[in-house]
């Protein structure tokens, strides 16, 4: 009996140790630079929601609609206007935080132009706003040029896997 | 002809034979098409284009589906059985490999054997991998692309890139032994893939 509780008695101590070390390794997973990462990717995460039914419309996949079209294109348009520059902290690329981001060193050297990228993208998103209430063929006349600015950019910037 | 009165001189030694079957040579030169301009589709890639990339990837795998079966059910030099090679038998075709002369092979010799079992198996790796890709810029997914998990389905798109990085270079190593084999070993492999008609040791 006496021998009994003391495994109990040693079990719980071992389980009030862990639980107390969790919140530990969490804070480590949820740094200033983790937390930075985690934003930006969610705003791609937007780009790829609004653009991926705009897509879906262009290809005959999903239904055409004026009014969503010309909502999602412009939700496009102010999501690539923000500012997230705060978001790219130094030490947040895919070597210093493996398997937590796919973006490359590259970004921030000093001959990168992912500005010019972002701006391409802007500015192929701006077109596409002006267009995509107009009808099916106005949108097609358009879309590419937006999914042509994404993918370039990941060409040379985001990394093919984690 | 099958007189062997000068058999240790020259080209006598050599005579022309009917080695590649219609199907083979019309395969090959459908593969060449849909393996080139599916590469240069994928590589440089646009919205309005991608769809082209898709079905050149299906033309391509059906070719690869439909030489499986003619490697069982096919003519001699186009079975696996003749692909099959050893590491001696390749040793010693390795040896004579640089002489210039013919290799006169009644099909593919040690050599190309392992080479085009190398390309079909590549081209296998990258129709399969395709087949789960997705392009998350265009927006274009391969058809079983919603079959499997979002972190797989990135895996699979890097290796789908990769493998075509190294069906480039073995295609290119393809063309530089046509080349060397025409230039240095006087045999002209390419007329026998149209032809079918090669030249073949007696
Ligand atoms: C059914 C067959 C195929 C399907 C469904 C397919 C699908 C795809 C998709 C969705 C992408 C875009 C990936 C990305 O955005 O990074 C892609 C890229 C590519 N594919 Fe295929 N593919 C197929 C077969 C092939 C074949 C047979 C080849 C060449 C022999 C090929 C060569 C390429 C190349 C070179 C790229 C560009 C890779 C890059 O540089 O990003 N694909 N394919
Ligand atoms: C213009 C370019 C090409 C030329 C001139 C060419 C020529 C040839 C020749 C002459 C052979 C027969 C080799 C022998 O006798 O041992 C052959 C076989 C073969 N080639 Fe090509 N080729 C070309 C491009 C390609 C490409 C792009 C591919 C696909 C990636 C390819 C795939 C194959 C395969 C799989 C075989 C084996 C055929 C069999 O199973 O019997 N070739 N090629």
């Amino acid at each position: 009996m006496t021998k009994r509780f003391k495994n109990i008695f040693i079990g719980i101590l071992i389980s009030c140790a862990s639980l107390a070390a969790l919140p530990m390794a969490q804070a480590a997973d949820d740094d200033a630079v983790a937390q930075a990462i985690k934003a930006r990717q969610a705003g791609f995460r937007l780009y790829s929601f609004y653009a991926g039914q705009l897509f879906a419309m262009a290809k005959g996949e999903q239904e055409y609609n004026a009014d969503l079209a010309a909502t999602l294109a412009n939700n496009l348009v102010a999501v690539t206007e923000l500012n997230n520059g705060m978001m790219w902290l130094p030490e947040s690329d895919n070597t210093a935080r493996k398997g937590k981001t796919r973006a490359q060193p590259e970004i921030w050297a000093a001959d990168s132009n992912i500005g010019d990228k972002a701006q391409t993208l802007k500015d192929a998103a701006l077109g596409l706003s002006l267009v995509a209430g107009d009808g099916l063929d106005a949108l097609r006349g358009e879309i590419g040029a937006v999914g042509e600015a994404c993918d370039s950019c990941h060409e040379d910037y985001r990394a093919e896997d984690f | 002809m099958g007189q062997d009165n000068d058999s240790s001189a020259g080209m006598s030694r050599f005579e022309p034979q009917k080695v590649w079957d219609p199907a083979i040579r019309i395969w090959h030169w459908m593969l060449v098409f849909s393996v080139v301009s599916g590469w240069l589709l994928g590589e440089f890639r646009s919205f309005s284009t991608m769809q082209w990339h898709i079905y050149a990837g299906y033309t391509t795998g059906i070719l690869i589906l439909f030489r499986i079966v003619w490697g069982f059910i096919g003519p001699p030099p186009v079975r696996f059985r003749a692909l099959a090679v050893t590491p001696s038998t390749l040793k010693k075709y390795a040896g004579k490999m640089l002489r210039r002369e013919p290799s006169g092979a009644a099909g593919h010799n040690p050599v190309g054997a392992v080479s085009v079992i190398l390309m079909l198996v590549l081209l296998s790796v990258q129709v399969l991998t395709g087949l789960f890709s997705e392009d998350d810029a265009l927006f274009f997914d391969g058809p079983l692309a919603s079959m499997v998990s979002g972190s797989t389905r990135t895996t699979l798109t890097a290796y789908h890139q990769l493998s075509s990085k190294a069906v480039l270079i073995v295609v290119l190593l393809h063309i530089s032994a046509i080349l060397f084999y025409l230039l240095w070993k006087r045999e002209n492999l390419v007329k026998a893939m149209i032809t079918g008609w090669k030249i073949v040791r007696k």
